[in-house]
């Protein structure tokens, strides 16, 4: 996670101001946003101010003697200073988050959030800034130009979790002002359950039990045999095929998976949540020794299966069980 | 601003930055205390332990170059950029000129780099600061200009500056033999003045300034009662001259101007002595116009006071002076017939220089008799001297004479070492006449008659003098342009615009306007986007879609030409069915010419580039 910057004052006033009644957006908001010059707002920065005090001094000074030069000096350091809040709106102004996406994870664990910025427009995007509770990420952008950025967001619970307030901003190109732009995007995330750390052993297999049967993929080489139409060409044994007349192609034999009934009544000694935490645990483990398995939860039966949506299935279940 | 220190410590602060630049860790605390204590102890010396403002600005030079020893966090660094600022601020103090404002301006964009480059994620190159820096400041410009002109100046200072502020060539209230001699060797211009119509001849341009009336047997000085009483009335004069003069900061009260004023320059007022006396110490800039008589006549007669003052002499000093004064009045009692008679005997017997031995206590008795050598000080404190001995009223008068013709910008230019001083005599019936001893000496040296026989110039000279003309002429011009706009110009700059600039509303109100002006131009410096480069067709297309969406038709992103086409034409077709049929065959020929391998030749494509663009939707 990138090093986290204290915030100065005119940040953290732009934070506390948020929940103002004018500033946008109040509400979470589909996406794709495109940051208009409703939303955007600038700030001096506090060195902004500090260079703010120090013109003043200057131009009070300069007036005061009528130094020409000096007037013009302060005069042109002003200008650009002021200048640096109008550019600094426009760094951001035109920008779209068209996507935002994340692969589910458990809950406590940091999740990835992947969005997409493009800039509309033909000016280049420098400097820009997304902030997203502690974390935080730079990049930059050109003219007409889309960037995924993934910054990281701590998760706490299962269920469909909403991003929260992100902000976007940038002090470019002085470091003088600060224009930012509040986005809360209404996609929701999945975040699985916690897992439990010490699950006992998954439940006895129930049904036919172990089985070796043939399979193309698998552990453990079995045979080599002939080459027949439709085999693919990795399984083919070049070396061995080498030293006869034929193709011969490899088999292996795999495990096939236990059948595993994963029941939420028959953890009924449990609390609530302990009870969905040992089951994602146990998910997570039959998934890892390749068994099948079944989930039954109280108003839901996810039938046998095996593989990445078994999974997700399971624990998108399990993730969705209301709240008590 | 570096440039204006003393040698000695700027090779000091040369050192110390080299030493910050390539030692960048943090220096032991004892270490940084004794280099702060060594470097104010450097600076306080090098201006004798004064404090004013020459010193307060090397201190902070001081600071300024001590403070990368300390300089660690981003925080730091921006701290002192932001400091560093005063820095050019400084240095304007001192000198205006074009070379410091370009240094300054230097230090400006140096300084937005710095700021830039502090806002880099990454160790940026210094290129893409500059770039920045430099972008920043140029869009900067439309509105510094306005601020320069249009922001409402300060008629009066808020603030006096201190009195050590600048120490130019300014005549003081005094004159003694010891202090003339540095002004008499100063290279530096007071004046710039420039004649309206008549210009007077050379012998005649006396720049009057503060004029001496008590003598106390060494120095002349100045009788400040005079400052406030009434001028006396002059005769009207036909012979008036009319003229502007710029006038070096001299840090005194006095404007210089052509002997004798008839009126006084604007914020200004005449004295009795017919000094110009301003509120403020000139300490910038001032440019001023003057009417002056050469042949001045004084209607009333002299009153007592100014009699007893310009008649007054230390009693017990310079008994062989006075002897002769009763001795040469006693033959002839008319002032004119004797100054003249004066001045014939120091022309023959007397020599000008500025190696004048030093007097005795009968100063004047000690250089008449004896010595006989001396400048515009000696000649003038003698001859009033004399003239006050044979009772005729007389006083001092300083300022400036001679000076140099510049053809290039068609002015005078006056030195600092062109300060001279001459006498006044009470004549019954003309009143206060001018009598210059000194060159009835040495015409040459106070008149710079010498550059008038040109032909003895030799090439080298000549071309060194039309150097000076030129630097001079360009220096004058930047003084003109920039150093002495102030409220009275940006005055008549927005009269003849119709606005009243008396009214602080009003002033506000055009400053406004211009700022506005300023940020549109801003604005659209900022928003210059890089234009895309585009076939003629496309930029056609794309005008065409937009017509179609003002007209609420708007074509999805996802949607290809022909898509739209079809979906538009429905709409149409139930009312303008001809319309409908041009929207078809247009997205058709755009789809040829954009996807279908299609050959256009130039005329064709011209013609789509022409439909595309009048097509009106309705």
């Amino acid at each position: 996670m990138p090093e986290v910057k204290s915030r100065d004052v005119v940040e953290r006033f732009g934070d506390r101001a948020a929940r103002w009644a004018f500033i946008r957006p109040k509400k979470p908001e589909p996406l794709p946003i495109f940051l208009n010059r409703g939303r955007i707002y600038v700030l001096p920065t506090s060195f902004g101010l500090f260079l703010a005090g120090v013109i003043t001094a200057l131009l009070l000074g300069a007036l005061n003697y009528n130094n020409n030069p000096a007037i013009f000096l302060a005069f042109i350091i002003a200008a650009a200073a002021h200048n640096s809040l109008v550019h600094a709106h426009l760094l951001l102004s035109g920008l779209c988050i068209n996507t935002l996406h994340a692969e589910p994870v458990h809950a406590g664990q940091n999740m990835q959030l992947r969005m997409r910025f493009e800039a509309k427009g033909a000016r280049d995007r420098q400097g820009l800034e997304l902030v997203c509770g502690d974390s935080e990420e730079k990049f930059n952008l050109l003219a007409r130009e889309q960037i995924e950025i993934s910054v990281s967001i701590t998760t706490v619970r299962r269920g469909w979790m909403q991003t929260g307030r992100m902000r976007i901003s940038t002090i470019r190109p002085l470091g003088l002002a600060r224009a930012w732009s509040w986005i809360r995007p209404d996609t929701h995330l999945l975040v699985y359950p916690a897992l439990e750390a010490q699950a006992p052993a998954l439940p006895e297999a129930q049904g036919e039990g172990s089985q070796a049967r043939m399979h193309a993929q698998g552990e453990h080489l079995h045979q080599l045999r002939e080459y027949r139409h439709g085999d693919a060409k990795k399984q083919i044994a070049w070396k061995a095929s080498a030293r006869g007349e034929h193709l011969l192609v490899r088999e292996y034999e795999t495990q096939t998976a236990k059948e595993i009934q994963l029941d939420w009544f028959s953890l009924s000694a449990l609390p609530y949540e302990a009870r969905i935490s040992r089951l994602a645990r146990w998910v997570v483990n039959a998934e890892n020794s390749n068994c099948r398995y079944s989930l039954r939860l109280p108003q839901e039966f996810i039938a046998s299966g095996s593989g990445m949506e078994q999974r997700h299935a399971c624990l998108r279940a399990l993730a969705l069980m209301p709240h008590v | 601003m570096l440039l204006q220190l003393p040698g000695s410590l700027m090779a000091v602060f040369i050192l110390i930055l080299a030493l910050a630049f390539f030692y960048p860790k943090q220096l032991p605390g004892f270490l940084r205390f004794l280099l702060v204590m060594f470097l104010g102890a450097t600076v306080m010396s090098s201006y004798n332990f004064g404090i004013g403002r020459d010193a307060a600005s090397a201190a902070l030079l001081a600071m300024l170059a001590l403070k990368p020893f300390e300089t660690h966090s981003q925080r730091d660094a921006k701290s002192l950029l932001g400091f560093s600022l005063f820095a050019p601020f400084a240095a304007f103090l001192q000198d205006q000129g074009p070379l410091t404002l370009g240094l300054s301006m230097a230090a400006f964009v140096l300084c937005l780099m710095g700021f830039a480059s502090l806002t880099e994620t990454n160790n940026a190159s210094w290129r893409i600061s500059l770039k920045a820096a430099a972008s920043s400041a140029l869009i900067a410009l439309p509105l510094a200009m306005v601020g320069f002109w249009l922001f409402p100046r300060l008629s009066n200072p808020l603030w006096g500056l201190p009195q050590n502020a600048l120490s130019g060539g300014g005549l003081g209230d005094r004159m003694d033999p010891s202090q003339w001699l540095d002004r008499l060797s100063d290279d530096r211009i007071v004046i710039r003045a420039k004649f309206f119509g008549k210009t007077p001849r050379r012998n005649q341009m006396y720049w009057r300034g503060p004029v001496l009336i008590h003598f106390d047997g060494n120095a002349w000085i100045r009788d400040q009662g005079a400052k406030v009483r009434p001028r006396p009335e002059l005769k009207n004069d036909v012979d008036s001259i009319h003229y502007e003069v710029m006038l070096e900061p001299t840090a005194t009260n006095d404007l210089l101007v052509l002997d004798l004023p008839t009126t006084a320059p604007q914020n200004s007022r005449l004295t009795y002595e017919f000094n110009a006396i301003v509120r403020e110490p000139v300490n910038s800039i001032q440019r001023y116009e003057a009417v002056s008589s050469l042949q001045p006549r004084f209607v009333a007669p002299l009153d007592d006071l100014t009699r007893i003052l310009a008649l007054r002499l230390p009693e017990e000093l310079n008994p062989r002076t006075r002897e002769l004064a009763r001795q040469w009045y006693a033959e002839n009692p008319d002032p004119i017939a004797l100054a003249n008679r004066f001045q014939d005997w120091i022309k023959k017997d007397f020599k000008y220089t500025l190696d004048a031995p030093i007097l005795g206590r009968d100063s004047a008795d000690d250089f008449l008799f004896n010595t006989k050598r001396g400048f515009c000080q000696h000649f003038s404190s003698s001859f009033a001297v004399f003239m006050r001995s044979a009772g005729i009223p007389t006083r001092v008068v300083t300022g400036f004479a001679g000076g140099r013709y510049n053809q290039l910008g068609g002015y005078w230019m006056l030195y600092g070492k062109d300060a001279h001083a001459w006498d006044e005599i009470w004549v019954a019936g003309r009143g206060w006449v001018r009598v210059d001893p000194t060159a009835a000496v040495a015409p040459e040296n106070i008149l710079d008659t010498l550059e008038e026989g040109a032909e003895s110039e030799t090439f080298t000279e000549s071309i060194f003098r039309s150097t000076i003309n030129t630097s001079d002429w360009l220096r004058r011009s930047w003084n003109e342009l920039v150093l002495g706009y102030d409220s009275a110009r940006q005055k008549n700059l927005l009269r003849p615009l119709g606005f009243d600039t008396e009214d602080a509303k009003q002033l506000t109100f055009i400053f406004m306007i211009g700022a506005g002006i300023a940020l549109a131009i801003t604005l659209m410096l900022l928003l210059r986007q890089r234009r895309e480069d585009l076939h003629e067709v496309e930029r056609a297309w794309r005008i065409f879609i937009k017509k179609m969406r003002r007209k609420r038709h708007e074509k999805l992103e996802h949607e290809p030409a022909s898509e739209f086409a079809r979906r538009i034409a429905e709409l149409y077709q139930s009312k303008t069915p001809e319309s409908a049929e041009r929207i078809k065959q247009l997205c058709a020929r755009y789809t040829q010419w954009r996807y279908e391998n299609k050959e256009f030749d130039s005329g064709e494509i011209k013609q789509l580039v022409t439909d595309l663009r009048q097509f009106k939707p309705i």
